[in-house]
């Protein structure tokens, strides 16, 4: 009791700190952006993309978590995208519960079946644990597509699961636009906070240690199989409320998700951003969501088909993802900070 | 006094080589031990096999009353074995301080850790090694002998009964290995057992009042250093045969 005292009456002084950084003022600056934006009046096309990059966002800290915090690189994270996804649209449509503890079931369905991919997998280590999900997403996104395992699933449930339909029809969590927004918002500002907070804690600092040395963690007396598994179903806890906030944004979800594409969203917006920065991955879900939108509108003007595939957002994303590893290998979010700290220094003369 | 570890019988093999031959030898409570050979005469591989990071094939490794022969490491660690490693290692974007304090977040270093928390006690530790003023810094800016006094303060950090060091002074200048040596001497004033390897013999000679030698896989003799180093075979493992006569 005396310790939560402590740390309740520490956390203003913690926030103070932190806030007195270019750092801190730059986030809080993009998070009062954010709690304004919907005062601006924009369509809800506009709305839309913020609430894809937030999801977005929350998914790829997710990854970053694993693989920059605890040295765990999964190639399958869509797993938990696709997992939660499928439950929470499943829970929503057939057992019509409210979208937010369908959301959380969702997404402890994910850490379940975390447990069942992970506890195999994580025997793996390296380039092996990454070939493992992979292959392990394949499967699913394979089984998820079969329209026999759908019509068995039918005549048994009744319902709908497996097939290149997916789950259609999922109703949004408000037709409130605003409300619909702010939920999101929300949901992501507790998911970074959350994980931030763990990464600065005692188990943070094993996780740090498994990731920079497992062998040499375990010789300090920590059981680092037990620490790997817990950080792969909190990383798969908030990939699953990605993927169940995916399914209300986009009202379903079908077998696509499963694709090794998703999980290598997750790699590109946190190559953007930075490995090992939880904001780092935030800042590279903006501007992964937003350039490829830009992108995906300039393929649809006619002039422009010559061009035809070079404007696919994967292609420009990809050639992206190389020339950050060779140029900016900590990526953006350190560099762009320190041109706006020394910009703002000029701003102020100093 | 009694035995703290016991190793009987130990013997590890790997397809076409014997690292390890039938070993038996006993370290006792409080003693601090050497474990002498020529390069390749298994003595890392005895290390892994006491430290849970290898699994014999066969024998038995018995510490303070427990067999803890293919147990896991951390588990071994937390009954009260900490070790170093020849090549250093080290969590190598944490700060040092961050470094012990791993150790000091282990089962057994919590239970020390308790009464002054984490931090404290971790840095505590910094200052028993002689880093305390490097606390906030990397350890991949450190220099070499700055690395194996690391090293030994992660094993602290565990509140280790028997230290295990693999070559503490290997790669160290004279000055950096004074320290260490120092440093060694008082954690064995302080009550640790402390067993440890070294392929030069000098280093060994003046610290340790016993010392086992091992040749090609194999227990060849122990006692007090300066007879162990005028062992017939050990004089041949070291300078080759007809050594004797040169000795």
């Amino acid at each position: 009791m005396e310790k939560l005292n402590e740390k309740i009456s520490g956390f203003p002084a913690y926030f103070k700190d932190w806030i007195k950084t270019f750092r801190g003022k730059v986030t809080v600056l993009c998070l009062i952006g954010l709690i304004l934006l919907p005062l601006a009046n924009p369509n809800p096309y506009i709305m839309g993309i913020f609430n894809t990059f937030m999801i977005y966002a929350i998914f790829a800290v997710s990854w970053d978590f694993l693989a920059g915090y605890v040295g765990q690189v999964s190639f399958g994270h869509a797993i938990f995208l696709g997992v939660s996804g499928y439950a929470t649209a499943y829970i929503i449509k057939y057992f019509a519960w409210p979208w937010w503890s369908a959301l959380l079931l969702g997404a402890v369905i994910a850490v379940l079946f975390g447990i069942i991919v992970g506890v195999p997998a994580l025997r793996l280590k390296g380039p092996y644990l990454a070939l493992g999900t992979l292959a392990m997403s394949l499967i699913l996104y394979q089984l998820f597509l079969m329209g026999s395992l759908g019509i068995m699933w039918k005549n048994a449930f009744g319902t709908d699961l497996f097939g290149t339909d997916g789950l259609g029809q999922v109703p949004p969590i408000s037709t409130n636009v605003d409300i619909q927004y702010y939920a999101i918002l929300i949901i992501m500002c507790l998911s970074i906070a959350f994980l931030t907070h763990l990464v600065k804690s005692n188990i943070g600092t094993i996780f740090r240690a498994i990731r920079d040395d497992e062998t040499g963690t375990s010789a300090s007396g920590i059981n680092t199989t037990k620490y790997k598994i817990l950080a792969f179903l909190i990383s798969g806890f908030f990939a699953g409320i990605a993927g169940g906030l995916y399914a209300l944004r986009f009202s379903g979800v079908n077998p696509g998700v499963f694709q090794p594409l998703y999980s290598f969203y997750a790699i590109i917006m946190v190559a953007i951003g930075g490995i090992a920065s939880l904001s780092g991955a935030a800042l590279g879900a903006f501007i992964f969501v937003f350039l490829g939108e830009i992108l995906r509108l300039l393929g649809d003007i006619p002039q422009l088909e010559v061009l035809g595939g070079f404007a696919e957002p994967i292609f420009i994303f990809s050639i992206l993802l190389i020339l950050i590893i060779r140029f900016a290998e900590h990526g953006l979010l350190g560099t762009l900070l320190e041109k706006l700290q020394s910009l703002w220094d000029i701003v102020l003369g100093r | 006094m009694g035995v703290i570890l016991e190793v009987k019988n130990l013997t590890k093999k790997y397809s076409g080589l014997t690292a390890v031959n039938d070993m038996s030898f006993e370290v006792h409570r409080g003693e601090f031990t050497g474990l002498i050979g020529p390069n390749g005469a298994g003595k890392t591989t005895l290390f892994n096999l006491i430290s849970g990071m290898e699994k014999p094939n066969s024998g038995v490794v018995r510490f303070d009353g427990y067999n803890i022969t293919g147990m896991k490491p951390h588990k071994i660690v937390n009954l009260g074995i900490a070790r170093t490693f020849q090549l250093v290692r080290s969590f190598k974007f944490m700060t040092l301080l961050d470094n012990i304090s791993v150790s000091c977040l282990s089962p057994r270093g919590k239970k020390l850790a308790k009464e002054y928390g984490i931090d404290e006690s971790a840095s505590s530790i910094l200052s028993a090694v002689g880093l305390v003023d490097k606390a906030r810094i990397p350890p991949i800016i450190l220099p070499h002998g700055d690395l194996r006094k690391l090293q030994i303060g992660k094993a602290l950090g565990t509140n280790p009964k028997l230290l295990l060091l693999d070559e503490p002074f290997s790669g160290l200048t004279h000055e950096e290995q004074k320290g260490i040596t120092d440093l060694i001497i008082k954690l064995h004033a302080d009550g640790v057992s402390v067993f440890m390897t070294g392929h030069v013999l000098r280093e060994l000679m003046n610290l340790v009042p016993r010392a086992i030698a091992m040749h090609q896989g194999k227990y060849i003799t122990e006692g007090p250093p300066e007879e162990v180093a005028r062992n017939k075979i050990v004089l041949e493992a070291y300078l080759g045969k007809g050594a004797e006569d040169l000795a």
